[in-house]
C-alpha cells in the first residue's frame, strides 16, 4: 500500500482511538441518533402487526354465513379457512342455532365450542365456571334474568316436534308422547338436562342465548348438521383481510366470507393515527437528534483549530485537511450507526416485549438505512465546521497564546 | 468578583454558550413535546376508538324493580324511557366525556308482506335546554354513533332539515333485494298504522343492520304509539382503561371504602360513568357493552405505554445530547479554567463558577425549549390527530427538574476533568 | 544571491502598523536573532517571512521570487518546501506520538518514511522516546520533537519563534546546541526572541521597536 495512504489511515485511527473521550461523546451522539432511528423504525413498521393482534380482543372481524339457504359443512369451512395464513388466524368459532324452550319460555340455544369462543370473543364476562364439558351451559345474563336462572341451577331444554309415520321415536333417549287435544297430531318432547356452570356477561345481544357444547345441540335437535355461522378472527390489516374475503369467496361456493366493517374499519383509523403518531414523533426526535449531532461535531471541530492551523503550516492544502477531517467524521458516523442499528434493535426489542408481550419483527432493511443516515448527517454535520475552520489564517491560530 | 467573572465568560464565550443552550433548549423541546404527546394521547386515541361505536347502552330497569322501588306512573310503560330524561346525560359529571348518545326504538313492520325491523333513532338531533339557569345544547345521534356505515348513494338523512314527510335510510342487502334505492317512496305498516317513508340514503354497514331501515324517532314514535318514549339508548363515552379498583367496583360499589369510592367517582372509568347514569336516571339501567369497553382499555393502555417507552426513549436521547455538549463545552475551556487555578482558584470555587454559567445558560435554554417543544407537541397534535394537544402544567415542571439534573450530571466529567487539572500542563502543553 | 531580501515592508492591522517600512536582507547559510520587547513586531516579521502572512505594502523576494503577491496555495507550497518552523508553543499534535507528529510534515511535503522520521529523532536526541505521545514529554523533549519535524524535509531556513520560552536552562541549551550544529551543516536560521542570551548565540542580530529597524549588527560574541 502507498506510505502516504498508510499514514493518512494511521492518522485517522490515532485521532479516533488516542482521542477516545472525546470521540466517544461525539460516538455518543451519533449512536443515539442510529438507535432512534433503528428502534423507532422498527417500531413503525412492526406497530399494525402488533397493534392488530390487540385489536382482536374486540373479537371476530370475520364472518362466515353459507352462501344459499342451508348449513355451513365443515369441508367447507377447512377449505375456506385454509386461505388465511396459519399465523394470522387467531380463532374461529362455528354457532349452530337451535329453538327450543326453558321453564315453558321460547330461548334460543347455541352450539359452540368453548375453548375456541375465548379466541373469538375474549371480552365474554362469566359469572361462575366456564363448561368444559357436555351437558353443562352458560347461561346468556338476560336469559337468566327474564327465567330466574343462576349459576349451579339444573335446567332442562326442551325440542318439541311433531312425530310423523316415517320416525322412528323409539331411538330417541329421554322423551314424552302427547297427543294434542285440538287436532289429534302426535307430539314428542326431547328432554336435554343441562347444569348452568356460568351467567354470560357482555353488554350485547350475546346476553339473549344459551350456551351449550355442539354436541349437545346435535342431540337435541336429533339432527346432525352443519353450522349457522361461524366467526373468525384474523390479525390482519383491513386490506389483507379484504383480499382473503375475495379469495374464499371466488374458491369456496358454499360459503360467504364477509368483513365484520364496524370492526375492521374502526382498527385500520386508530392504526393508522398511531403509524402516523410514531412517524412524526420518530421525524421530530430524529431533527433534533441531528442537530444535537451537528452541534457536537461543530464543537469537537472547533477545539481543533490549532491542529488545523499547525496542518496548514506545515503546507497542508485546505483539501487534504478536509478530506482527513471528513474521513474521521465519516468513521465514526458508520461505527454509531452500526451501534445504533443494534441498540435499536434491542430497544425495539424491549419495547415489543413490554408492550405487547411478543418479539419484534426484525427488518434488516433498517441497518443499511441507519449506517447510511448516521454516516450522511455526521459528513454534513463535519463538513460544514470544517469548511469554515480551514480558512482559518495559520498566523493567528498560531501565534503564542 | 465572581458575577464579573460569570459575566465575562458569557460576553466572552457567548458562542460556546449559545450552543450549549441551544442543545438545551433542543432536549428541552423534545422533553415538552414527548412528555405532552403521551399525557394526551390517551384522549386522542380514546376520542378515535369512539369510531367503534357505544361502549354504553342505557335500558329501562325491569318491570319487577320498578315497581318494588318506584310508584309507577301508570302512563309509562315499563319496556320504554322517556325521551326528555337523555337530558340529564349533559348534566351528569363525566358529561363532557360523552361524546355522542342517541335514543333507539326497534320495531318490526311490513314491506311488501315481509317482516323487516325498522328502527327509530336521533340522527343529527340538536338537544338544548336550561336546568337550574344553565343552558346545555349539543347536537348529537346516531351518524357519529354508526362512523363505519358508508354511504352508497344518496345522501345521510338530515333531521334537521326534513321540513314535512318521513324519511329514512335503507340497509344495502335490503335495497338490493327490494330494488331500492334513494329517492325512492317506501310504504311500511304494522297492525295498527302505516307510513310512507322518502328513502335519503342506502347505506352499507357489514353486518345485521344491513337488512334495516333507519328513520327517525318520532317516525317510528308515531307508527307505534309510543310518543316521547325509546326502547334503549346508545352511549359513547371516552372512558379510562379498567384497572383493578374499576374491577372492584363493578362488582358492587357499596363494597369500595370511602377513599376508593371517591377515587372511583372520579375517574372515567366506563362503570363509574354508567353508575352515574342510573344516578341521574333512576329508572334506567345503564351496562358497558363489554365488547367495546374491554377492547378500548386494553388498546388504550398499550398505546400509553407504547408512548411512554418511546418518550422515554427521546429523554435519554435528549440527556445524553445536553450532558455531551456541557461536557466538551467544559472540555474546550479547559485552559482558562487551568488559569484560574495557576492564580490561585481553589477548586471549588473553578466548579462554583462552572456550574452557574452552565445551569444559567441551561434555564435560558429551557424557557425556549419549553416553547419550541409546545410548538412541536402542536405539529403533532395537529398531523395525526387534527386537534391540538393540551399543554399539562406538570410537564413544565417535570422537564426543568429533568434539565436542571442533566445539566448538573453532564457538568460531573467536565467538573472532575477540571479537578484533575494541573495548571503547568495545560498552559505549557500546547492544545 | 541572498535567501530572503525584505524591501520596504510594511502591515498595517487595523489602523495599527505592525511594521514600519521595514528592509532586511538575509544571507544563504546565515544565522540571524531578530530581537526586541514584545509588541515591536517580531511575531508579525516572522510570519511575513515564514510566508504565513503578506505584507500590506513592500516586497518579499524569496530565492529570487517576490512571494508577496503569490497566491495563497502558493505561500503554502513555498513554505512547505523550504522553511521549517519552530514554535514557542511546540503546536505538536497531540493524539500522535512523537514519530507520528515527525511524519505529518513528510505526509504534507512529499512522502511518510517512518525510519527518516526516526533518524531526525534521533538527532535531537529522542530516539528512545519516539513511540511517545506529547502529554508524555517534557517542554523541552515537546520542543526537539518540533525542530525534528521542522528539519525532516531539509529546509533551506529555519523559522524559530521564542524556541526557547517554554524551557528551562538545560533544555535551553540542548535546543541552541542543535542550532549550532544545524548552523554548521548550513541551514540558514532565524530566531525570534526576546531572551538575550539566546539572541547572543546568532551571527547577527536585528532589533526592532515600534515596527522599525532600530539596529542591524553583527554579533561580535558568535562563536561559529
Amino acid at each position: 500500500m502507498n506510505k502516504k495512504r498508510m499514514m493518512f489511515i494511521r492518522m485517522i485511527a490515532a485521532s479516533l482511538v488516542r482521542r477516545r473521550s472525546r470521540m466517544i461523546i461525539a460516538l455518543l451522539s451519533i449512536v443515539v441518533g442510529g438507535t432512534i432511528l433503528s428502534g423507532l423504525g422498527m417500531i413503525y413498521y412492526d406497530v399494525p402487526r402488533q397493534m392488530s393482534s390487540q385489536f382482536r380482543s374486540y373479537g371476530a372481524n370475520i364472518i362466515i354465513t353459507p352462501s344459499k339457504d342451508s348449513f355451513i359443512e365443515d369441508d367447507d369451512l377447512l377449505s375456506g379457512l385454509s386461505f388465511f395464513p396459519q399465523e394470522e388466524l387467531e380463532g374461529y368459532t362455528p354457532y349452530r342455532y337451535e329453538n327450543t324452550s326453558v321453564h315453558n319460555m321460547p330461548v334460543t340455544l347455541a352450539g359452540i365450542d368453548f375453548d375456541s369462543v375465548q379466541k373469538t370473543s375474549p371480552y365474554w364476562r362469566i359469572n361462575g365456571g366456564r363448561p368444559t364439558s357436555d351437558g353443562e351451559a352458560l347461561v346468556g345474563a338476560k336469559v337468566a334474568e327474564r327465567l330466574g336462572i343462576s349459576a349451579g341451577d339444573d335446567i332442562s331444554a326442551v325440542n318439541s316436534f311433531e312425530v310423523t309415520d316415517d320416525m322412528d321415536i323409539s331411538k330417541i333417549p329421554d322423551y314424552e308422547m302427547y297427543t294434542s287435544p285440538d287436532t289429534g297430531e302426535q307430539f314428542c318432547d326431547h328432554e336435554l338436562s343441562l347444569k348452568v356452570t356460568g351467567i354470560l356477561q357482555t353488554g350485547g345481544s350475546e346476553e339473549e342465548y344459551i350456551y351449550v357444547s355442539l354436541s349437545d345441540v346435535a342431540d337435541l335437535a336429533l339432527t346432525d348438521r352443519g353450522y349457522d355461522i361461524v366467526e373468525v378472527s384474523v390479525a390482519a390489516t383491513q386490506d389483507r383481510l379484504s383480499s382473503y374475503i375475495e379469495t374464499i369467496n371466488s374458491n369456496v361456493f358454499n360459503i360467504s366470507a364477509k368483513l365484520v366493517k364496524r370492526v375492521t374499519a374502526s382498527e385500520s383509523t386508530v392504526l393508522t393515527k398511531l403509524q402516523s403518531l410514531v412517524f412524526i414523533v420518530t421525524a421530530v426526535v430524529l431533527v433534533l437528534t441531528m442537530i444535537c449531532v451537528a452541534t457536537t461535531m461543530t464543537a469537537v471541530i472547533a477545539e481543533r483549530r490549532r491542529e488545523i492551523g499547525l496542518r496548514k503550516a506545515l503546507g497542508a492544502y485546505n483539501s487534504s485537511i478536509v478530506g482527513q477531517f471528513l474521513t474521521e467524521g465519516l468513521v465514526l458516523g458508520a461505527i454509531g450507526g452500526i451501534l445504533g442499528s443494534i441498540l435499536g434493535y434491542v430497544f425495539a426489542q424491549i419495547v415489543s416485549q413490554n408492550v405487547f408481550g411478543s418479539s419484534i419483527m426484525f427488518r434488516p432493511v433498517l441497518i443499511p438505512i441507519t449506517i447510511a443516515a448516521s454516516v450522511l448527517v455526521t459528513g454534513i454535520a463535519c463538513l460544514i465546521p470544517i469548511k469554515s475552520a480551514v480558512e482559518v489564517d495559520p498566523a493567528l491560530v498560531l501565534k503564542g497564546e | 468578583m465572581f458575577f464579573r467573572m460569570v459575566r465575562g465568560t458569557f460576553r466572552r464565550q457567548w458562542k460556546k454558550m449559545l450552543m450549549i443552550a441551544v442543545t438545551v433548549a433542543l432536549g428541552a423541546s423534545i422533553a415538552t413535546a414527548m412528555l405532552n404527546v403521551m399525557l394526551g394521547v390517551g384522549d386522542k386515541i380514546n376520542a378515535e376508538l369512539k369510531a367503534y361505536g357505544s361502549n354504553i347502552t342505557v335500558v329501562p330497569q325491569s318491570e319487577a324493580v320498578i315497581s318494588k322501588l318506584y310508584e309507577v306512573d301508570d302512563e309509562v310503560r315499563p319496556d320504554y324511557l322517556k325521551e326528555e330524561r337523555l337530558n340529564e346525560l349533559l348534566t351528569i359529571f363525566w358529561a363532557n366525556n360523552i361524546t355522542d348518545f342517541a335514543p333507539v326504538t326497534e320495531t318490526s313492520v311490513k314491506l311488501d308482506n315481509d317482516d323487516v325491523k325498522l328502527v327509530g333513532s336521533w340522527f343529527d338531533h340538536h338537544l338544548e335546554f336550561v336546568k337550574k339557569g344553565t343552558t346545555y345544547q349539543r347536537d348529537t345521534g346516531i351518524i357519529n354513533l354508526r362512523s363505519w356505515w358508508d354511504l352508497k348513494n344518496g345522501e345521510w338523512l338530515d333531521e334537521q332539515a326534513i321540513s314535512s314527510g318521513d324519511c329514512c335510510m335503507v340497509g344495502s342487502e335490503l335495497a338490493k333485494a327490494k330494488n331500492i334505492s334513494a329517492g325512492d317512496e317506501i310504504t311500511v305498516k304494522n297492525e295498527n298504522n302505516a307510513v310512507t317513508l322518502k328513502v335519503t340514503g342506502i347505506y352499507e354497514a357489514g353486518d345485521d343492520e344491513d337488512n334495516y331501515i333507519y328513520t327517525t324517532l318520532s317516525t317510528v314514535q308515531k307508527l307505534t304509539n309510543t310518543d316521547g318514549l325509546f326502547q334503549k339508548a346508545e352511549v359513547s363515552a371516552i372512558t379510562s382503561p379498567d384497572d383493578e379498583l374499576a374491577v372492584k367496583a363493578a362488582k358492587n360499589p357499596s363494597l369500595l371504602t370511602g377513599d376508593e369510592y371517591d377515587l372511583w367517582y372520579c375517574t372515567a372509568y366506563v362503570s363509574s360513568i354508567c353508575f352515574q347514569i342510573q344516578e341521574a336516571i333512576p329508572e334506567a339501567s345503564a351496562t358497558a357493552v363489554l365488547k367495546i369497553a374491554d377492547s378500548e382499555g386494553k388498546i388504550l393502555e398499550k398505546t400509553e405505554l407504547l408512548m411512554s417507552l418511546i418518550t422515554l426513549m427521546s429523554l435519554i436521547g435528549a440527556t445524553l445530547g445536553i450532558s455531551n455538549l456541557v461536557t466538551s463545552g467544559v472540555m474546550e475551556r479547559s485552559q482558562e479554567l487551568a488559569l484560574l487555578k495557576a492564580v490561585g482558584a481553589k477548586n471549588g470555587q473553578v466548579t462554583g463558577l462552572v456550574l452557574t454559567e452552565t445551569i444559567m445558560t441551561a434555564i435560558l435554554g429551557t424557557v425556549g425549549g419549553y416553547f419550541l417543544g409546545y410548538a412541536f407537541a402542536q405539529v403533532i397534535g395537529h398531523t395525526v390527530f387534527s386537534s391540538s394537544i393540551d399543554m399539562n402544567g406538570m410537564v413544565a415542571f417535570i422537564v426543568s427538574v429533568l434539565i436542571v439534573a442533566v445539566t448538573l450530571v453532564g457538568s460531573i466529567p467536565a467538573i472532575r476533568i477540571v479537578l484533575r487539572l494541573r495548571p503547568s500542563e495545560v498552559l505549557h502543553g500546547g492544545h | 544571491m541572498s535567501l530572503l531580501e525584505l524591501k520596504n515592508i510594511s502591515k498595517i492591522y487595523g489602523g495599527l502598523k505592525a511594521l514600519d517600512n521595514v528592509s532586511l536582507r538575509i544571507e544563504k547559510g546565515e544565522w540571524i536573532a531578530i530581537m526586541g520587547p514584545s509588541g515591536s513586531g517580531k511575531s508579525t516579521m516572522m510570519n511575513i517571512v515564514g510566508a504565513l502572512d503578506k505584507p500590506t505594502s513592500g516586497e518579499v523576494i524569496f530565492d529570487g521570487r517576490d512571494i508577496s503577491k503569490e497566491s495563497n496555495k502558493r505561500l503554502t507550497e513555498l513554505h512547505r518546501d523550504k522553511i521549517g518552523l519552530v514554535f514557542q508553543q511546540f503546536h505538536l499534535i497531540n493524539y500522535l506520538n512523537a514519530v507520528e507528529n515527525v511524519m505529518v510534515a513528510q505526509y504534507y511535503h512529499s512522502m511518510p518514511d517512518e525510519k527518516e522520521a526516526l533518524e531526525a529523532l534521533e538527532r535531537v536526541g529522542l530516539a528512545e522516546r519516539a513511540r511517545h505521545l506529547p502529554s508524555q514529554l517534557s517542554g523541552g523533549e515537546q520542543q526537539r520533537v518540533c525542530i525534528a519535524r521542522a528539519l525532516i524535509n531539509s529546509p533551506e531556513l529555519i523559522l524559530a519563534d521564542e524556541p526557547t520560552g517554554n524551557l528551562d536552562e538545560a533544555n535551553e541549551n540542548i535546543v541552541l546546541e542543535i542550532f549550532r550544529q544545524l548552523h554548521k551543516e548550513g541551514t540558514s536560521l532565524i530566531v525570534v526572541t526576546h531572551d538575550p542570551e539566546v539572541g547572543e548565540e546568532a551571527q547577527r542580530i536585528v532589533r526592532l521597536e515600534h515596527g522599525k529597524v532600530i539596529s542591524d549588527q553583527k554579533n561580535e560574541l558568535f562563536k561559529g
